[in-house]
């Protein structure tokens, strides 16, 4: 990377906030000498240097692999979840999709159930409680020899890894205009309800997923599907619709019942 | 009984609620509609339909029973889930942009963003409508000894009904466009063969909602003729 290469300049509003009780506000910056071939990321860490050398603090944002796959990354910029990009997280979004002087909004996930912990970091602890209600299998499955030892279809195979891609990044509750965790809990119960070694407990699992779903505070679905829309990973909302019968079979047709209290707090 | 309390108080259990009421309603207005065309046959072939559905009372009742039953627990979901999902998000965001492909123009999509509204104002229309059938109410005069022909067509073209029928109608089909669709995705329905179609049969049911109720208040201004059924009927309404 030549160092002509580093022509763009940004114009960022940045969400800033000190912690979960602060306020919050926006604040301007300009970001120079940024290269078209930088991720989102990077361009961040631009900014972080810059802000660092005034003597600022740096902006919080979470980040792990910076290769699409961790789902730590996602912030919504200009008004879309990991930006305009389909099918990609912000750090492989690249900064050649925006214009020269271009000005960005970038913000932190906005919902009850994933409170701001500082800047543009959220806490999303709560779809790991979701996972915790029910989202693995309780009996030891084996190594990898044994999982081949078990026939699945190859055709439920697929379609359960169309489920299980998703890297529970929270980009589905940020778009949805309701809040709602669906498409996530959706995942998590669908990637399980086509396997074999999930499907002992594939009642007792989704009524305890949507219970604790519930009390984390997350809005209903409303079928807008902004969420598949956003996802970074392809989910589909056909998955919405898997949970919704396995949610309907698992009250009216198994004795199960949901393990946790539905009510928030 | 705790597992059904358990049922009705998740998100999705309610959402169940909304969406099997929401397709009884659907069916009832596919009867409702198909009777009121017959305005178009003829008074006689409407009043006939009137006729046979009024005397067969305890039926009558039992269909009245279920739709008002159907009407409070769609209208309790909707409300109740709405405050739950408004509530959800209590800080916004600064700026909003869909990542829909079909939201590209505006208005395409936008009947699932207004479901709420769309619902209120065919909820009004419903009342409006109830109150000038079912009630007569402030028509006693007008409609004193007229065929159940004649006080449909009375009622549709009148001035101030004229501009409620259409405005609901409209709101009608644009909440079924969405709606319909929704209701099978909420029930479990979805199938890659099946899905689109539910899609395109949606929009289609909701452009025949809207035509198709709005059309006697819109008939009966430009072309009077066709519900001019009596002379008590005529334009001096």
């Amino acid at each position: 990377m030549s160092d002509s290469d580093h022509n763009m300049t940004l114009t960022l509003r940045v969400w800033r906030q000190d912690n979960s009780e602060a306020r919050g506000k926006f604040v301007d910056y300009k970001v120079n000498r940024i290269s078209p071939h930088m991720s989102f990321l990077e361009m961040l860490d631009v900014l972080n240097e810059q802000l660092i050398a005034q003597g600022e603090e740096p902006v919080a944002f979470d980040h792990d692999c910076r290769e699409g796959i961790c789902g730590a990354c996602g912030v919504m910029i200009n008004g879309q979840a990991h930006g305009p990009d389909k099918e990609t997280t912000t750090c492989q979004l690249h900064m050649r999709r925006f214009q020269d002087g271009q000005k960005v909004v970038v913000e932190p996930w906005r919902a009850n159930a994933f409170p701001v912990v500082k800047d543009l970091v959220v806490d999303r602890t709560s779809f790991d409680r979701i996972m915790g209600a029910g989202g693995y299998v309780s009996v030891n499955t084996g190594q990898a020899q044994d999982g081949n030892c078990l026939p699945v279809a190859r055709q439920d195979q697929e379609s359960s890894l169309d489920a299980a891609v998703c890297i529970g990044c929270g980009a589905c509750v940020a778009s949805c205009k309701n809040a709602s965790a669906m498409l996530f809990t959706s995942a998590k119960v669908s990637h399980l309800a086509q396997l074999p070694q999930g499907d002992p407990e594939r009642p007792q699992r989704v009524l305890d997923m949507v219970a604790q779903m519930d009390a984390e505070g997350f809005g209903g679905c409303s079928n807008t599907y902004e969420c598949e829309a956003a996802c970074p990973a392809g989910v589909s909302v056909e998955h919405i619709a898997r949970l919704n019968r396995e949610y309907v079979k698992a009250s009216f047709c198994s004795s199960a019942q949901p393990t946790i209290q539905a009510s928030a707090d | 009984m705790s597992w059904l309390t358990g049922f009705l108080k998740s998100s999705v259990g309610r959402k169940f609620v909304m969406a099997i009421t929401g397709l009884f309603l659907c069916f009832f207005l596919v009867v409702h509609l198909s009777g009121n065309l017959l305005l178009y046959v003829g008074a006689d072939a409407y009043n006939h339909y009137a006729h046979q559905l009024h005397s067969n009372e305890e039926l009558l009742m039992i269909a009245e029973v279920l739709l008002f039953g159907a009407f409070a627990l769609h209208i309790y979901m909707a409300f109740s889930t709405t405050i739950e999902n408004i509530s959800a998000r209590k800080k916004s965001y600064r700026v909003v942009e869909s990542k829909r492909d079909d939201r590209a123009l505006p208005l395409t999509s936008a009947a699932d963003q207004t479901m709420m509204i769309t619902g209120l104002i065919g909820l009004f229309f419903l009342l409006v409508h109830i109150s000038d059938f079912k009630l007569e109410n402030g028509w006693e005069e007008a409609l004193a000894g007229q065929s159940q022909a004649q006080k449909a067509s009375i009622i549709v073209s009148d001035f101030t009904r004229i501009i409620i029928y259409v405005l609901g109608s409209v709101a009608l089909g644009i909440h079924v466009s969405h709606g319909l669709g929704s209701a099978c995705q909420t029930i479990g329905f979805n199938h890659p063969k099946y899905t689109p179609t539910v899609h395109l049969i949606s929009k289609i049911f909701g452009v025949i909602v809207a035509v198709g109720f709005s059309s006697f208040s819109v008939v009966s201004q430009f072309f009077p003729d066709v519900l001019n059924f009596a002379e008590t009927a005529s334009k001096s309404l």
